[in-house]
């Protein structure tokens, strides 16, 4: 194993310090505010990265965060790790079983809240790449794909909260909304794994095999991986001690899938949601083990994450308020109409399928991976993510005002 | 409360376990105050005759009864039997564990459980040595059936004189929901914990409001996880002697069995005698 210098080891200490440090400082703000933690994070990058301290005081935001530094290297590792992570919780909060009980009456809701922001999605940036800056203009397909997947995708831990604040978490919309959204994430992170692996950039396995292996992937996982996770974890249950031997061995085989889907193509991400999701429906991975990978991933590799965002682009340069405000379009129209004419599907009002389809049109953290990802692949540049983030950050502050005010009148 | 099960059928094979059989069903017939309808599938040979009359004689019946006989497919027939026959209640035994093979395709008493259109009763591993029932758990998950379920569950424990009542709920998605609660601070978080506690304690009280159960005491148990395998781990842990469940909206399927419906726990590894219950007889 290689050694770091001294001085990078300080770099790196402080670097975790300030941005945990900060990451609290604004989250707690954000909370007074009642907005998510996330705003807050996002913005403590904003303020540490180059948009602000790199702009007011470029020496110190050299001192704390130099590029090019080993420093700088191994703390892209931890916020890729961290990134992995969230995407293995994002698998656990996906209950198979609700969404098997669920699922013909959330599928017309989830499907069309899916396909038509995917359709409206993909339409516009296919048909303007320029304007909706389109990094490689060979993949514009993969492009228009990829911004169809954003559009389509659903915050299930955002609208979680917003169903409790308005106590309908139990309620027949409720069940629907959240079982609408664990399809629409499942089904957004295959499509999302798929188009990643139409890129291929840097993998010697062909674009079918990848799209076979992927699907080998999940079906073994679901199957095979998940009885096998029936048999390992009842003997850590009992044999290891706890909750170290589970929590040991779930993020072990969450790093196993994610380097296993990388290998062959996709993305780490996908390997880590597919093993939270197999994870999540043993019976034998218990609600204090989730709940203890939660806070651990929640409130420590989180923070990292979303502050490295801001750390990453500046967003005053990248800012296009053009782009911004069609994607928000964009983003509001496919969504609402989708999910909207899905749950009035389901049986619900008008007013409560618009309501709901509100909530669904929060995108939250998921969003953020997904562009954070597409950039590091080359699908986009850092003016789309700019944009993106914002679009995800006001989707998610707007949709539970939005649902309380259409369900108050 | 009026009695529940007016006819009780019972599929009866000739068996080592059929005087158990017998006399389970004979005890029940005689708490619900029951006519007992023994459906037997097998042809009808004087000597499959005699060995059932012989069985019937040593078993000392002592409510009203009728035999059918009927040939065929076993699990079609008495199915077709208890509809044909307007049955409230089957008693039927079964294994507690069957091999996964039979798990998967469905032995007869498993597709009993499964497709019977009345209740069911399923004994596990069926005695002569009749036992009475001191601990019932009933679940009340959300099922149609859910409050009948209960009512059962609390009169069958109020004839026997159980000494408790378990009636279980299960937390549904508790760690999605308290990860979604992320702002909160610690003594909002544990608040907000047990508000969804007190939420699901309270609904099983408001099912229960119309529910007699003088002598019994009764304990609302809120449990977390999969919601199935934790009711067989409790049920387990208290040494139930019966436990009570909703029958399912719809008909489980093979799918049910591969990502398992919260019955199929239950149904896979019975903890402990069981009772399903399904929605009433129109005419009953």
């Amino acid at each position: 194993m290689g050694k770091l210098a001294h001085s990078d080891v300080v770099h790196l200490l402080v670097q975790l310090s300030v941005m945990l440090l900060m990451g609290r400082l604004f989250a707690e703000g954000a909370r007074k505010l009642k907005l998510p933690a996330v705003v807050g994070e996002i913005f403590a990058g904003i303020l540490l990265g180059p948009t602000i301290l790199g702009t007011i005081n470029p020496h110190w935001f050299q001192l704390i965060f130099p590029v090019p530094s080993t420093s700088a290297t191994v703390l892209s590792g931890f916020v890729q790790a961290a990134v992995v992570m969230l995407l293995f919780i994002g698998g656990l909060e996906v209950d198979l079983h609700v969404v098997l009980q669920q699922g013909k009456k959330a599928l017309a809701t989830s499907l069309l809240g899916i396909s038509i922001p995917f359709f409206i999605g993909f339409i516009f940036p296919y048909t303007f790449p320029d304007f909706f800056g389109i990094a490689d203009k060979q993949q514009r397909v993969v492009f228009a794909l990829f911004m169809g997947t954003a559009m389509a995708i659903t915050a299930l831990p955002v609208i979680v909260r917003i169903l409790m604040d308005l106590n309908l978490f139990k309620s027949r919309m409720g069940l629907l909304v959240v079982t609408s959204a664990m399809i629409d994430d499942t089904v957004g992170w295959i499509i999302f794994s798929v188009i990643l692996g139409l890129i291929g950039k840097g993998h010697s396995v062909s674009i079918g095999s990848t799209v076979g292996l992927a699907i080998a992937f999940v079906v073994f996982m679901l199957t095979i991986g998940r009885w096998l996770l029936n048999r390992l974890l009842p003997w850590a249950n009992k044999k290891l001690a706890w909750p170290g031997g589970v929590l040991s061995i779930s993020l072990a085989i969450c790093f196993l899938g994610a380097a296993f889907t990388e290998y062959i193509g996709l993305h780490a991400v996908f390997g880590a949601f597919i093993v939270g999701v197999a994870l999540g429906d043993s019976e034998h991975f218990t609600e204090r083990a989730k709940e203890i990978v939660h806070q651990f991933i929640n409130n420590i590799f989180a923070p990292l994450f979303f502050v490295s965002i801001g750390l990453r682009v500046n967003f005053f340069t990248n800012f296009d308020w053009l782009l911004t405000l069609t994607l928000l379009t964009i983003a509001f129209t496919g969504k609402i109409i989708g999910s909207g004419l899905g749950t009035r599907l389901g049986g619900f009002s008008w007013r409560e399928s618009l309501a709901a389809a509100c909530g669904m049109n929060a995108r939250g953290a998921m969003e953020i991976i997904l562009g954070l990802v597409a950039l590091e692949n080359g699908l986009i540049n850092e003016r789309v993510f700019v944009s993106l983030v914002i679009m995800a950050l006001v989707t998610s502050m707007s949709s539970g005002p939005l649902m309380k005010w259409l369900l108050k009148k | 409360m009026e009695n529940e099960f007016k006819k009780i059928g019972l599929a009866i094979a000739i068996s080592p376990t059929a005087q158990a059989m017998l006399s389970e069903a004979t005890r029940l017939a005689l708490l619900f105050n029951s006519e007992l309808v023994l459906i037997h599938v097998a042809s009808r040979l004087k000597e499959n005759e005699n060995k059932l009359n012989e069985l019937i004689h040593q078993a000392k019946i002592s409510v009203p009864y009728s035999v059918i006989w009927r040939t065929g497919n076993v699990e079609q027939e008495v199915l077709l039997a208890c509809d044909e026959e307007n049955i409230d209640l089957l008693v039927a035994g079964a294994l507690k564990k069957e091999n996964k093979v039979k798990h998967f395709i469905g032995s007869i008493a498993r597709t009993i459980m499964r497709k019977a259109n009345c209740s069911v009763y399923m004994v596990n591993n069926p005695s002569i040595h009749l036992q009475s029932i001191r601990q019932v758990v009933i679940n009340a998950e959300d099922s149609p059936h859910i409050e009948r379920a209960i009512a059962i569950g609390c009169q069958l424990a109020e004839l026997e004189n159980a000494s408790w009542v378990h009636v279980v709920r299960e937390l549904k998605m508790l760690s999605l929901t308290l990860s979604a609660n992320r702002h909160l601070s610690e003594p909002e978080y544990n608040e907000r914990k047990q508000k969804l506690v007190r939420e699901e304690i309270q609904a099983v009280e408001k099912i229960m409001e119309g529910i007699v159960h003088k002598k019994t005491k009764v304990n609302i148990k809120v449990l977390s996880g999969k919601s199935g395998f934790e009711l067989c781990k409790f049920v387990e842990k208290k040494k139930a002697d019966l436990l009570v469940v909703g029958a399912p909206p719809q008909r489980l399927s093979l799918l049910d069995r591969i990502f398992p419906h919260d019955l199929e726990y239950v149904f896979g590894d019975l903890p402990c005698n069981l009772l399903v219950v399904n929605q009433p007889k129109e005419n009953g």
